[in-house]
């Protein structure tokens, strides 16, 4: 137990940690490069949590792929650090800060009227060939979901190319 | 007084908090930030919140679908950020900058 | 990591030789590039210092460290300082994951007045039920180190570089990934040694629902996914940024790539980071293709531990697991030497070429290698006729 709770508040530290530095440094390329970190932190999360195969391409797809893309596109632009990072206006800021307070105040508030904290015992463990069953869900129960996921992607792809070869557009010069 | 109890035995709940608290930092940075990449890395951030609630609850109720609705999430996040990203260069290419202030000049 | 403190201890000391083995391999690694690349241009190479030019290694890392430790004066130092280390993490972290040998047996024995209950050990640093999914998870963070390493150098020759680089490794990934596919859906498993373990007998397979079996060749991956192989070895060349993919550190075009500002140890660690990858590639190959840490039908697990079957468990065991041991290294070794002799031999893409390649030949035919793979598997597993 005691370790259980150790591994969590250190990796709850580390997720929370770079997480704040994400949203607050001015660099765009060091905020990427804390949201890498927020990410595997995360997919400790996911190991611990027992959800082995989801780690795992948590670390492929979010820290390998994506946001490779992010840190690439980022040091294209060359963007000097922002001066004034946040947007303006005191006012707004100060209400956009208290909305999302608001939002976790009642997210929290929930969480924490909703299920009872002694109740919590071990929760059912997932079995050791939860990967396969996985397998088997997706192309079983989910796979109309997985088809059509796919179609998306296609449709994502063809939109991306299409996008970045686009000539005309906004204020385009003939 | 903490309850000692309450804090040591890790549970679903545990897992909700944090994921609650990366929710609404990845809140404020889509509502705040001026750069639009920050931006696209704050909805990140949101998703990534959803995915651990997902996987907490897969743990707590014992059932793999939790673990395929993150599977779907994450390619959805994936797509999401590509198009997202293209259209953030194909902007920088007509103005040199990604400030979300300019975006307000955008016409067909 | 383990029940008392002597596992925990011996587990503990097993990681630590583990990250020594990688960062030993890389001077022995050198000395035989340069040496082979001058056997392969009818030169001699450095052989001056020590017998066959071995103590080479010596005098280079020791020229390493006295060289002067220089930022660039408008760079990211902090990110400059981190570029190397992350270039040696995934490489660490993805050779722990990967196992040597096969696991130590030791029974329970007596010592300093206790009791040791019976142990067993692994051969490798950590034993993940989805090592291959985390193999490719950790060695996709590689991309990393070399666009740090660019953007903080503050130097365009170096941002050209990493940019290079990380569209390369994005681009193989994908047909990295899916050469593997076929591998996993033969074997059925994620866990490296499972998969040896099936890779350790006669090559037996069913032929439309009728058992076939030859028993003078080995089961091994390269006899049922050839094409595979050689999608996965050439990607392998991509991701470590060895010839003919060096495009990062041309340097006809770009000085050095990504680690021109580099001097010193810094730039060693770039140097460790780039041989560990060849070390993890050949020894993915080795385990997906070649049979791992057995070579049926002289040297698996069964018959090696008969060769020691007078000697106490304990002991048998340990000797086994040298054995096999020895077996890895060696067929690594010759995988080394194929990425050294490409390095000498073939010429560098060019960039569109090499954009031309990963997605337009290497990644339909990875496509097509995993779909031809599931449904090869699909017919001939099928029982047909009952």
């Amino acid at each position: 137990m005691i370790y259980e709770a150790l591994g969590f508040y250190s990796l709850s530290l580390f997720i929370l940690f770079f997480a704040y530095k994400t949203i607050t440094v001015p660099n765009p390329v060091h905020s990427a490069l804390y949201l890498v970190l927020t990410m595997m932190g995360l997919a400790g999360t996911f190991f611990n949590l027992g959800a082995e195969f989801i780690a795992g391409v948590q670390l492929i797809v979010y820290a390998g792929a994506v946001m490779v893309l992010f840190v690439m596109v980022l040091m294209l632009f060359d963007l000097k650090a922002e001066l004034r990072s946040f947007s303006r206006g005191l006012l707004s800021g100060s209400l956009k800060v208290m909305a999302s307070a608001l939002l976790a105040g009642m997210a929290l508030g929930a969480i924490k009227n909703s299920v009872d904290p002694a109740g919590l015992q071990p929760p059912a463990e997932i079995s050791a060939n939860a990967t396969r069953q996985i397998g088997v869900l997706l192309y079983t129960q989910y796979l109309f979901a997985f088809e059509v996921l796919g179609v998306l992607l296609l449709v994502v792809a063809v939109g991306v190319v299409a996008v970045s070869r686009m000539k005309g557009g906004t204020h385009a010069k003939h | 007084m903490l309850n000692t109890e309450a804090l040591l035995n890790i549970g679903t709940n545990h897992y909700l908090f944090l994921s609650a608290i990366l929710f609404s930092m990845g809140m404020i940075a889509v509502l705040m930030r001026k750069n639009v990449i920050v931006m696209l890395m704050g909805i990140e951030l949101m998703l990534n919140a959803v995915n651990l609630s997902f996987i907490a609850f897969a743990r707590e109720s014992g059932q793999l679908s939790g673990h395929i609705m993150v599977f779907f999430v994450m390619t959805i996040a994936a797509a999401e950020a590509g198009v997202g990203l293209a259209l953030a260069v194909a902007i920088y290419k007509k103005f040199h900058e990604i400030n979300i202030r300019f975006f307000e000049h955008l016409r067909g | 990591m383990g029940s008392d403190w002597f596992e925990f201890t011996v587990n503990f000391i097993k990681m630590i030789l583990i990250f020594l083995m990688m960062v030993q391999i890389v001077p022995l690694l050198v000395w035989v590039e340069r040496r082979g690349s001058a056997f392969i241009q009818n030169r001699l190479g450095p052989n001056r210092v020590g017998p066959l030019g071995l103590m080479q290694l010596l005098a280079d890392a020791v020229k390493f460290l006295t060289k002067e430790e220089f930022v660039p004066a408008r760079g990211h130092s902090m990110l400059f300082y981190l570029a190397p280390i992350a270039a040696m993490i995934p490489a660490t972290l993805a050779l722990a994951a990967i196992p040597l040998s096969v696991p130590i047996h030791v029974e329970a024995f007596e010592w300093l007045g206790q009791n040791w209950g019976p142990y067993v050990f692994k051969f490798q640093g950590y034993d993940f039920g989805i090592g291959i999914v985390f193999v490719l998870g950790v060695s996709s963070l590689a991309a990393y180190a070399l666009l740090l390493a660019g953007y903080a150098s503050n130097n365009k020759y170096a941002l050209f570089g990493a940019l290079r680089a990380s569209a390369q490794t994005i681009s193989y990934e994908l047909a990295m990934g899916l050469s593997i596919v076929g591998v996993i859906l033969l074997f059925g498993t994620f866990s490296f040694s499972e998969m040896v373990t099936a890779q350790a007998h006669a090559l037996s397979f069913s032929f439309f629902g009728q058992p076939v079996e030859i028993s003078w060749l080995p089961n091994w991956g390269i006899f049922y996914q050839p094409l595979g192989a050689l999608i996965l070895f050439a990607a392998m060349f991509a991701e470590a940024n060895r010839l003919p993919f060096d495009l990062p550190e041309a340097e006809g075009e770009l000085v050095a790539g990504y680690h021109t500002e580099y001097s010193g140890f810094k730039f060693n660690m770039f140097f460790i980071g780039e041989y560990g990858h060849m070390l993890v590639a050949s020894a993915l190959m080795v385990i997906f293709y070649f049979g791992g840490y057995t070579l049926y039908p002289w040297l698996t697990p069964a018959t090696v531990s008969s060769w020691f079957a007078d000697l106490s468990p304990t002991k048998a065991s340990l000797f086994t697991a040298l054995v096999l041991h020895v077996v890895l290294l060696l067929k690594i070794v010759v995988f080394l030497w194929i990425f050294i002799w490409a390095r000498w031999t073939l010429p560098r893409f060019r960039y569109d070429q090499l954009m031309d390649l990963g997605w337009r030949k290497m990644l339909p035919w990875a496509l097509f290698n995993t779909v031809v793979t599931a449904i090869a598997i699909l017919v001939m597993r099928h029982q047909w006729g009952q």
